[in-house]
């Protein structure tokens, strides 16, 4: 293990990767502030730019954006109250008063620390977890895998919020669908190609993501046209004030950052929870440690309530990376992503990755840490800079985010059915979008469809047809347990409420 | 195909129990907002606030990028879009919409051929004026 750690750091350390560190994570913040484009669309739009790139220089490049892209979303969340995903909206709830107090670089300072924090005790704790459970998923058969890969689907449904278990589930239905688009690994029959020749390698991952994200994103800010108030103007023109921090407001906040960092990461672990559960979770639990005094201060711009969600959630984007690295099974849409471009490198995540390519395993882990570092340190005193670019106007940079967008997918294949497909699929996605289904489970059913089908198959090949392996391998049959009381937990709540409303 | 019956997972085994699942979840969703009626669904004042004139033509605009990427070449086109792009945003100022989109396409271009090694074909109309790069 220790040569392992020794070759990721030199791999992490070396200068070139340095500056894709840096690279990213400017990048990410930039676009995380944007209005609407979140962590997935930043990466969606970098990785056509890895392509050229040594995988472990491409992953890095994109764990510095993930981050970047999550630290914008707290700025743009704490500066003009408007986050940019899901993740940073419980920052908002006590950032943006602060910020309108005349505090706005104290909660920003507050942000990155705590986000740093969290980002480093989950980093400690990945660095024993990551490890542990790769050993123990040695001795996962493909029956498990699909079991595995069956939980983390109905997860991301079961966790997609209040009413929204079939919409999520539908929609992850609707990505494993498009999954079965293309030739079958195994006959070598063309599915529901339609019989062209485009359709035969089945629909690329990276189309569908930047349709179904960074496209569908902007088009979604064209569509609901809203004008920046003059509010959201005064908001970024105030002055951002003194980023330091007492050290009697390091002392108070201390002990919550500690505490939401713990459960961020153990939150980020479980597939399908996430940052956005994980930073609500983290304020809901500061709220209540609080004394009857503090809690009058929540929502008001109390510090704890923004060291909470920032610490969390950090934590949790950390936590998410342990099933991804370990298992090869993403529980997040961000994750998914991930692991889609690590599959365009020609990298397998999962058990064998870290016996295989284990500097690879390392210097993915260090420079997340290094991801955290560098926004402390580089982006933190230039966010009022940064911040001035949420200025430029709407007009000049929806245009040039399609045109990204668009020309990212046709330079990998230079195949213009692939801008055609693109806008199909954007206006597609724009639709699902206005009737409020979540997206994050197309693109997790997407990725994993292909994996699952490969799975199952040699589980069935391996029983000899038959289904037994469900129930005879303990390991298969008792993941599938947590799967259907997972299942059946939002269902029978729905029908419950159902009832209930019924009555009165 | 033929042998195929003696497979224990044929092609279409999986694509069959997905669009069945997908039969399920679907009638369930159906059932459920037919009984909530008062449910919070969108309502046509949402509907009628969005701007669905200019995002038609962006729309054409993106096909029309990629029915012209190729004959035109990626210089021309992309300008071409970038503008009209600026326009239908109601940016103004005439300077700025050719200065930007002049700028990035040519910038793009010269970018990806000559510092990330990625080779666009400019289009016939710029190789007539600059000749034909060896």
């Amino acid at each position: 293990m220790m040569d392992g750690i020794l070759q990721g750091v030199s791999t992490a350390l070396s200068s070139y990767n340095i500056m894709m560190v840096i690279i990213g994570c400017f990048a990410g913040t930039f676009i995380g502030m944007l209005p609407g484009l979140g962590p997935i669309s930043a990466i969606a739009l970098m990785i056509p730019i890895t392509y050229g790139m040594e995988p472990s220089s491409g992953l890095i490049l994109i764990a510095g954006v993930y981050y970047g892209a999550i630290f914008g979303g707290s700025t743009s969340s704490i500066l003009i109250n408007a986050p940019g995903v899901a993740g940073t909206v419980a920052s908002s709830f006590d950032g943006y008063p602060l910020a309108k107090s005349g505090h706005a670089g104290k909660a920003l300072a507050i942000a990155a620390y705590s986000s740093f924090t969290g980002g480093t005790i989950a980093a400690v704790f990945l660095l024993f977890a990551a490890p542990a459970l790769a050993k123990v998923s040695l001795s996962f058969q493909s029956s498990d895998y699909f079991a595995l890969m069956v939980l983390g689907l109905t997860a991301v449904a079961a966790f997609a919020g209040k009413g929204k278990f079939l919409k999520a589930a539908i929609m992850t239905i609707f990505g494993l669908m498009l999954a079965t688009v293309g030739t079958d690994s195994d006959s070598g029959l063309p599915r529901f190609t339609f019989g062209r020749l485009d359709l035969i390698d089945g629909i690329s991952f990276l189309l569908l993501a930047m349709a179904a994200f960074a496209l569908s994103e902007a088009m979604m800010n064209i569509l609901d046209n809203k004008e920046q108030t003059q509010k959201e103007k005064d908001d970024l023109n105030a002055s951002i004030g003194s980023l330091k921090i007492t050290r009697e407001e390091i002392k108070e906040m201390a002990p919550t950052v500690g505490r939401s960092s713990v459960l961020g990461f153990f939150v980020g672990v479980l597939p399908g929870a996430g940052a956005t559960i994980a930073s609500f979770l983290a304020y809901g639990m500061e709220r209540s440690f609080a004394s009857a005094k503090e809690k009058l201060k929540f929502g008001k711009g109390s510090i704890k309530g923004l060291a909470a969600p920032e610490s969390a959630n950090n934590a949790a984007c950390s936590g998410s990376f342990v099933p991804l690295l370990t298992l090869g099974i993403p529980g997040s849409g961000t994750t998914a992503i991930i692991l889609g471009a690590l599959i365009s490198y020609g990298i397998q995540p999962g058990p064998t990755m870290y016996v295989d390519n284990p500097a690879l395993f390392w210097s993915v882990i260090i420079s997340m840490y290094l991801g955290n570092l560098v926004l402390l340190v580089l982006n933190l005193p230039l966010i009022p800079y940064i911040a001035r670019l949420l200025t430029l106007p709407k007009q000049l940079l929806l245009p040039l985010i399609i045109f990204f967008s668009l020309i990212g997918v046709y330079l990998v294949t230079f195949n213009t059915f692939d801008i055609y497909m693109m806008t199909i699929f954007a206006v597609i996605a724009l639709f699902i979008r206005i009737i409020d289904f979540p997206m994050a489970p197309m693109i997790l059913g997407f990725i994993l469809g292909g994996m699952m089908e490969d799975n199952l198959r040699r589980a069935l090949t391996i029983s000899d047809g038959s289904l037994s392996f469900l129930w005879e391998r303990p390991i298969t049959f008792s993941i599938l347990i947590i799967t259907v009381v997972l299942l059946l937990m939002p269902l029978i709540g729905e029908v419950y409420d159902k009832m209930k409303k019924g009555k009165a | 195909m033929p042998g195929s019956q003696f497979e224990v997972m044929s092609a279409s085994t999986f694509p069959y129990y997905i669009g069945l699942a997908g039969i399920v979840v679907s009638v369930l969703i159906l059932i459920f907002s037919l009984a909530d009626k008062n449910g919070d669904s969108i309502t046509l004042s949402y509907l009628k606030t969005l701007d669905f004139k200019t995002t038609s033509y962006f729309v054409a605009a993106m096909l029309f990028y990629g029915f012209t990427i190729r004959s035109l070449g990626f210089i021309i086109a992309t300008i071409i879009f970038l503008a009209i792009g600026f326009v239908l945003l109601k940016e103004k100022n005439v300077k700025r919409i050719i200065f930007i989109s002049v700028g990035v396409s040519v910038g793009f271009y010269l970018l990806l051929n000559n510092v990330l090694g990625v080779y666009i074909d400019p289009g016939m109309i710029v190789e007539y004026f600059v000749g034909e790069e060896s």
